[in-house]
């Protein structure tokens, strides 16, 4: 086989494709994908009318096997949702190995998936590719980060799953201050605020240079809510310019770890 | 017309109820026929012609109820046919599993009704309880029995054993969600193909090792669009495309306790989904195949 495969651009397999799954599932909520491939390891973003950007990032360790070709750039579009359906062949309950393969540029994704408790059953798939929408470049080194939180995942998805679901905006205050971190939503009548200062069993480590206040659309940030579920610790940080960038990190049981992470687009003050 | 039958047995109890139940998601309405030996479900598509009904399953009375009495309506029409709403029928039925005696009869109310009195066991006392459903019934007219006959179905160009039906209906949701239409192939060598073909993907998912009941071919594949597989004999594969949600409603079936599946496939006109139970119950869905 191996002489087969290293002409592919990309080839890649692991034992189970049930982590994976999980992960992309959380970062889909759009049809499409830009899926690249990367040495250092798998990354695919999802853009929501270009306000959030969400990608999973899987480093190479994760794979029993993965080789990208050094001379070539692995990037394409894809159907995310093809995908994750694709990997989930064998339904929620079965557990699969999984072995991908790109051939070259405007070939399909092969993928080949075989369930671990069965044997004499295997699936193919194809899943088209199309040459990839440039993608938002909102890492900006020249802009200075203001605040980092980290905090618990679970501890936070409770936090979001509190608030108030008719409301558009949330405000986040950030300051050096007591209470470091309060988050208001505002409803049609009434305004609800929630504090958590830095001594909270929740916030794992708070650093903020100057007071700031942010507004984002409540919804954007809802988007987070699976990958929070699956995940053990969350990274916020803020930027000057109020760009958010929220940094999932899942620990596997193999204490390989997997990520995902949003930008989030501020609202502007009217 | 008379129809008055028991049911003491808790096996075929709780059988009864699967069938009714995974019937009710087959269709709203079905058709019960009672004869002498034999009692049948039948679902068929309106205006079907002479298509084959989408279910028909057999159920040996004498399997089930510990006492059987019927009369027809006279001595040249022996049986009896009755129009029932699956779904109250499988509503009525779920206090099945737990109850201790089962009383069905043909009764006249306001309405010609199906009678079933149900006993329940008490959990705190030694008393039972008496559970009664009445649920309305239209009397099928001896001209209309003709669309309720036996489906005769050719001979099918393969028989094979399907996989674990619960394993194949996760695969089966899955590829539904991508793709209105499956085809199911399946090759004298004991492999079962599923496969979904869009735009976006092609997806394929093999089963091997599967016991060939049957196999009549060579399989005519000239006037087909069927693309033959490296090292591959393709007159020995024979498949059909076939409406991916039927399939999966079939797969319902999964809970009833079966011995054994079956796939019949006639190439390219029908698939023909075989259960058979303990209880020797005869469950059979008919899916025509689809022809672009």
């Amino acid at each position: 086989m191996d002489d087969g495969t290293s002409q592919y651009y990309f080839t890649a397999s692991m034992d189970s494709g049930k982590t994976l799954y999980n992960l992309l599932k959380s970062i889909q909520f759009q049809e499409c994908a830009v899926f690249c491939a990367m040495n250092e390891g798998l990354k695919l973003t999802v853009e929501e009318g270009k306000c959030v950007q969400a990608s999973a990032y899987i480093p190479a360790d994760n794979f029993t096997e993965y080789h990208v070709r050094d001379d070539v750039d692995v990037l394409f579009k894809i159907n995310i949702s093809v995908l994750t359906e694709c990997l989930n062949i064998f339904g929620a309950n079965e557990d699969s190995s999984l072995k991908m393969y790109y051939r070259c540029e405007g070939s399909p994704l092969l993928l080949v998936l075989q369930p671990q408790s069965m044997i004499n059953v295997m699936t193919d798939c194809e899943i088209a590719t199309q040459i990839a929408d440039s993608i938002l470049e909102l890492r900006d080194e020249d802009v200075p980060e203001v605040a980092k939180l980290v905090l618990k995942a679970s501890a936070f998805m409770g936090l979001l799953g509190d608030l108030e679901r008719s409301c558009d905006t949330i405000e986040i205050n950030l300051s050096p201050e007591h209470p470091n971190v309060s988050i208001i939503t505002y409803g049609m009548q009434d305004r609800s605020c929630i504090d958590v200062p830095k001594s909270s069993d929740m916030v794992q480590s708070f650093s903020c240079k100057q007071a700031i206040r942010l507004k984002y659309q409540l919804y954007h940030l809802r988007l987070i809510m699976k990958a929070l579920a699956i995940s053990s610790k969350v990274v916020l940080r803020s930027s000057s310019n109020g760009l958010l960038l929220i940094q999932l990190k899942l620990e596997k049981e193999d204490q390989r770890q997997m990520f995902t992470e949003f930008f989030i687009l501020p609202l502007l003050d009217d | 017309m008379k129809f008055r039958a028991v049911m003491v047995d808790p096996g075929p109890m709780r059988e009864l109820t699967h069938i009714v139940n995974t019937i009710s998601k087959l269709s709203k309405e079905c058709v019960l026929r009672l004869s002498d030996d034999k009692i049948y479900f039948i679902v068929s598509e309106d205006n079907s012609g002479p298509t084959p009904p989408v279910l028909w399953c057999e159920i040996s009375q004498s399997n089930f109820f510990s006492e059987y009495q019927m009369i027809g309506i006279d001595e040249d029409h022996k049986d009896i046919y009755l129009g029932i709403v699956s779904a109250s029928l499988a509503k009525s039925l779920v206090t099945l599993k737990t109850a201790k005696m089962l009383k069905i009869k043909l009764t006249k109310k306001q309405c010609p009704c199906l009678t079933l009195d149900i006993e329940m066991p008490s959990s705190i006392s030694q008393q039972t309880r008496q559970v009664s459903h009445d649920i309305p019934v239209v009397v099928v007219p001896r001209k209309l029995w003709g669309e309720f006959n036996e489906p005769k179905i050719p001979q099918p160009d393969i028989s094979i054993e399907l996989p674990p039906l619960k394993q194949l209906r996760n695969t089966i949701d899955r590829m539904k969600t991508m793709s209105s239409d499956i085809i199911i192939s399946a090759s004298a060598e004991g492999r079962l193909t599923l496969q979904i073909k869009t735009d976006t993907a092609k997806v394929s998912t093999r089963f091997r090792g599967l016991n060939v009941e049957s196999f009549e071919g060579p399989i005519d594949h000239s006037d087909s669009e069927t693309e033959s597989q490296t090292c591959e004999d393709i007159s020995k594969i024979c498949s059909c495309r076939i409406d991916a949600k039927k399939f999966s409603m079939f797969l319902n079936a999964e809970q009833i306790s079966h011995n054994r599946t079956l796939c019949h496939i006639i190439h390219k006109r029908l698939v023909v989904l075989q259960l058979h139970t303990k209880e020797n119950v005869d469950f059979q869905c008919f899916i025509m195949g689809i022809v672009y």
